[in-house]
């Protein structure tokens, strides 16, 4: 059964003009879709595919394309694969769709994007902080936050050349090894 | 701070006694019996914050048996010696572990496990995680590595032991003697408004270890922001509406 599920869902993606199919591998699938009609597919995939699961939902910020990268894992029980549904959004508004009335679970994921890339979900129940609560700063996944240079604006660092160890190179000892050399 | 007379123990011991301590030669020799036994029964608190921790359950049980020693976990900082920061601290844990440390009683112990306790090691990048644990509070003894092995833990245990019995380990009163510096740094990490429930000023009153740099621009700070903590309500309800 779960054979026959995969080559009817193989053959009505092909046929969808607007997505693009790559099956990977008998476990995975990966799907490139306007960011339109991604809420369709994953009605599809979870009403007539027994798609079912939401494992995750991943960002990937393409600062140079000016582009978010929304990646939707679900998986299904019944023909034990995974789908990937990848879309793009603009960076600029950086607003998307939720899709919580689909899949509960998406919730704490959405949740999770907004706080880290500051990307907005409509329709999510809570876009309110969730692990950064002491945080003020931009969202720090975005490409354009340089978290070094902000790690050397906010701490300083220890000494790598200490007295004491001043002390005992001339005593004729010191570092044998030094970091540089073993990289 | 307008809370110091409240501590009822300052009244207790006058101040022009403590000058004369010194002068009885039993008193030193009661002191270092003191060291020695404290430096074998120390109660480490039992809370891990990096991933540094994993090394502890093989510390604590029966390969390496950190007990032998007489160190042995404990669960709440009001009765803990030894403070230890396994790993990482993140800006959020570090909030908490000052908390803690401020709660713990006088004579205690920090211990930096992992390189991140020293210089934020892998996590140095990281916007997330505080680098220098000795900014914040003084530490004893570091044990490096990334992560120690159970060996090098016991050994630094042993190290650490070693300075109580000789007197050496007395980095709590650094952070009485020398508060200003460590409030700084944690204002500067958490905002102006940081504040805690532990009153150290008054405790640094209390062990009589205010020096210069006790007091300064930091505490001035705090003492302009401090909102006064009450004292939390006590309230006995419902037993009695079962009764009647």
């Amino acid at each position: 059964m779960s054979k026959e599920l995969n080559i009817w869902l193989d053959n009505l993606l092909e046929d969808i003009e607007s997505v693009q199919f790559n099956r990977k591998s008998s476990r995975r699938v990966r799907v490139d879709v306007a960011s339109e009609a991604l809420p369709a597919l994953l009605e599809l995939l979870q009403g007539h595919a027994s798609y079912v699961h939401l494992s995750a939902i991943t960002c990937v910020d393409w600062i140079d394309d000016d582009e978010f990268e929304l990646v939707y894992h679900v998986w299904s029980y019944e023909t034990r694969s995974l789908v990937s549904a990848h879309t793009r959004i603009p960076r600029d508004p950086g607003v998307y769709l939720s899709i919580y009335d689909l899949y509960q679970p998406a919730a704490f994921f959405e949740r999770d994007i907004h706080e880290m890339f500051g990307v907005y979900f409509e329709g999510s129940p809570d876009m309110g902080r969730f692990i950064l609560t002491e945080w003020d700063g931009p969202p720090p996944m975005r490409k354009e936050f340089d978290s070094e240079s902000f790690v050397n604006q906010t701490f300083t660092w220890e000494q790598y050349h200490p007295q004491w160890l001043k002390d005992i190179e001339e005593e004729g000892g010191g570092i044998t090894t030094r970091p540089e050399d073993v990289r | 701070m307008s809370t110091i007379d409240n501590i009822p123990v300052r009244h207790e011991t006058p101040v022009a006694e403590t000058g004369s301590k010194r002068s009885n030669p039993l008193a030193h020799v009661f002191d270092e019996l003191v060291n020695f036994c404290r430096s074998r029964s120390l109660f480490m608190l039992h809370y891990c914050t990096g991933c540094g921790a994993i090394e502890l359950p093989p510390a604590m049980t029966s390969r390496f048996d950190m007990e032998r020693l007489g160190i042995q976990p404990m669960v709440s900082p009001r009765q803990a010696d030894i403070l230890l920061i396994t790993g990482y601290v993140s800006i959020k844990t570090l909030k908490r572990v000052i908390l803690t440390y401020e709660q713990m009683p006088a004579p205690k112990y920090v211990i930096g496990i992992c390189s991140c306790t020293v210089n934020g090691g892998m996590y140095w990048q990281s916007y997330a995680t505080a680098k220098m644990l000795k900014q914040y509070m003084p530490v004893d003894i570091y044990i490096a590595g990334c992560m120690p092995r159970p060996e090098a833990v016991i050994s630094g245990l042993r190290t650490l032991m070693d300075d109580i019995e000789s007197g050496r380990a007395d980095s709590w009163k650094k952070y009485f003697q020398n508060y200003d510096y460590y409030l700084g740094n944690q204002q500067q990490l958490f905002g102006e408004h940081w504040q805690t429930p532990t009153d150290i000023i008054a405790e640094a009153h209390h062990y009589e270890l205010i020096t210069e740099q006790t007091l300064g621009e930091h505490t001035a700070l705090l003492e302009k922001h401090q909102k006064p903590l009450d004292a939390l309500e006590m309230r006995l309800t419902g037993k009695e509406k079962q009764k009647t």
